[in-house]
């Protein structure tokens, strides 16, 4: 019986890990190709999630949410791009840090002003009734969680993978300049990157929005786990980021159990820290050794 | 085909090039040789966008090309397989050589089928690479990435190709395949802006050559010229 609650415990928290992994992957997606990342994702997610919010206000149905939310923020992701980062990627600066993280001040106040301050349910067709695996309960609604988030990465690595811009994609992230000299755009590929990474952003805000409620806040706590676990397991492996969005996810429900809520976000930022200590390239990240 | 007025460039404040000209005519072979630190790599790199040039012009086909960036040169048909190689790493030895052709295949799906024929002459070129063609190219030796450096320029069918010391830390028996390579593609026709530090090697290849020396063009000619010249006998062929 013990052992059993031990594995629901774990099993639920890792499902919820799914999501940091989700988030974590979008930071992937615009590190690969350009080195930078949105510090304001979190507000991309918030803000995508409300969208869907008021999509679903005005009587649209669930399965054309779930689209339009994430057209929604790859466009946010777009405008990220433009706004934020290409010009200070020309200067070869590091003004983007800055100019993200202001973006996504401005995005949580307008979030504020347009949708209020206050935590408003998602509702959501899929069910909360659990069903019995083997002894365990996962409720439908954790399900389409990781459903939902391994198939948008699964059809992102297939683009990556077997299209000719896919591979061109991944051109820019091995050496930008070599990749131009093909006649690949290395800004048309950075944008098409942040658009991807809003796009999934967006996705892991509508998938976790029936489990958090949606409110301008419901994203800075989300998007500290996706820092760790994109840090812990290394900005370029798609495999760990899963693993270790896992991890991270049941490691955290055990320790609220245990010690208490309050210790809820110790693991993430204690695995932050040792990461960044032992492996600052990522537990499954590659060494930067280059052969001349 | 390729001309260079006047070119001016360099990194930041200081100018490598202090206005180079030259010229590559349709269906020849062209060398450009000089000391280390002359300005051969900037030449090549300022003529296909990859920095800026401050001053000049670079014409591709008639056609002025020096203030466009890197990636709508090579488009134009501009293929620069660039100094230390730069093959894709990660990528595989025939994704290498699709990227090749980017700017003229299908991006999303049935460009494997639109390349086929083009790949098959590459490797007839290089059958090394046909025999390595799922391996990721980081894993390949030298030479052969060298091999895939250049088949990779020549899928995108371009009208000019520039060759940056193509036997730059190869051994010597690699460099004279490399060599090799370069007169079977010179019998196609191909038209060649080729840098290389062995000024010998580069001679017996080219139809006509400039000499540089502190960013400009010192001495220009057909190989035979160039051979008899003293200033070139000692400092490049002794």
């Amino acid at each position: 019986m013990y052992t059993l609650l031990i594995v629901q415990l774990a099993v639920s928290g890792a499902l919820m890990g799914m999501v940091y992994a989700l988030i974590a992957y979008g930071f992937q997606l615009t590190f690969a190709t350009s080195k930078s990342i949105n510090f304001g994702q979190g507000e991309l997610v918030m803000l995508s999630a409300f969208f869907s919010l008021s999509l679903i206000d005005s009587g649209l149905p669930y399965w054309l949410v779930v689209p339009g939310g994430m057209l929604f923020g790859a466009v946010l992701g777009l405008f990220v791009e433009r706004a934020a980062v290409r010009l200070s990627l020309e200067q070869k600066g590091e003004g983007w840090i800055l100019l993200t993280i202001i973006l996504g001040l401005l995005g949580f106040s307008a979030a504020e002003n347009i949708w209020g301050r206050d935590d408003r349910p998602f509702p959501t067709p899929i069910s909360s009734d659990p069903l019995h695996f083997f002894g365990i309960d996962v409720t439908p609604l954790e399900l389409s969680v990781a459903i939902g988030v391994l198939a948008v990465m699964g059809l992102v690595e297939l683009f990556k993978r077997k299209t000719l811009l896919g591979k061109a994609f991944e051109a820019v992230s091995a050496d930008r300049d070599a990749a131009q000299l093909m006649g690949i755009s290395a800004t048309r590929t950075i944008q098409l990157s942040y658009g991807l990474s809003g796009l999934v952003a967006a996705l892991a805000g509508i998938l976790v929005a029936p489990i958090t409620t949606v409110g301008p806040t419901m994203a800075s706590v989300l998007i500290l786990k996706a820092f760790s676990v994109a840090v812990v397991a290394g900005l370029d492996s798609g495999f760990g980021i899963v693993l270790v969005g896992l991890f991270l996810g049941a490691l955290e429900s055990l320790t609220s159990f245990y010690l208490g809520s309050g210790w809820r976000e110790a693991p993430g930022l204690i695995l932050l820290i040792l990461a960044l200590a032992v492996r600052p390239n990522g537990v499954f990240g590659k060494a930067s050794i280059r052969k001349v | 085909m390729l001309t260079v007025e006047n070119l001016h460039a360099g990194y930041g404040t200081s100018e490598v090039l202090v206005g180079v000209s030259l010229e590559v005519k349709a269906g020849t072979v062209v060398a450009l040789i000089g000391a280390n630190g002359a300005g051969k790599t900037t030449t090549m790199r300022a003529i296909s966008g990859m920095i800026r040039p401050n001053r000049g012009r670079v014409l591709l086909d008639g056609r002025p090309v020096e203030d466009q960036d890197a990636a709508h040169i090579a488009r134009l048909g501009l293929a620069h397989s660039p100094e230390g190689r730069k093959v894709f790493g990660p990528l595989t030895v025939e994704d290498n050589l699709l990227l090749g052709a980017y700017g003229r295949l299908p991006r999303f799906f049935g460009f494997r089928a639109r390349a086929v024929a083009d790949l098959k002459n590459i490797y007839a070129l290089f059958p090394r690479l046909e025999e390595r063609r799922q391996q990721t190219a980081g894993t390949l030796s030298g030479g052969e990435q060298q091999m895939l450096a250049i088949g990779r320029a020549l899928m995108s069918k371009p009208k000019v190709m520039l060759l940056d010391e193509p036997s730059m830390g190869l051994a010597p028996i690699i460099v004279q395949e490399v060599f090799h390579t370069i007169r079977r593609l010179k019998e196609t026709g191909i038209t060649l802006l080729l840098v290389e530090q062995f000024a010998k090697s580069a001679l017996e290849v080219a139809d006509y050559a400039y000499v540089m020396d502190r960013g400009r063009i010192a001495i220009e000619g057909t190989p035979a010229h160039l051979r008899e010249d003293e200033r070139v006998l000692a400092a490049y062929l002794g």
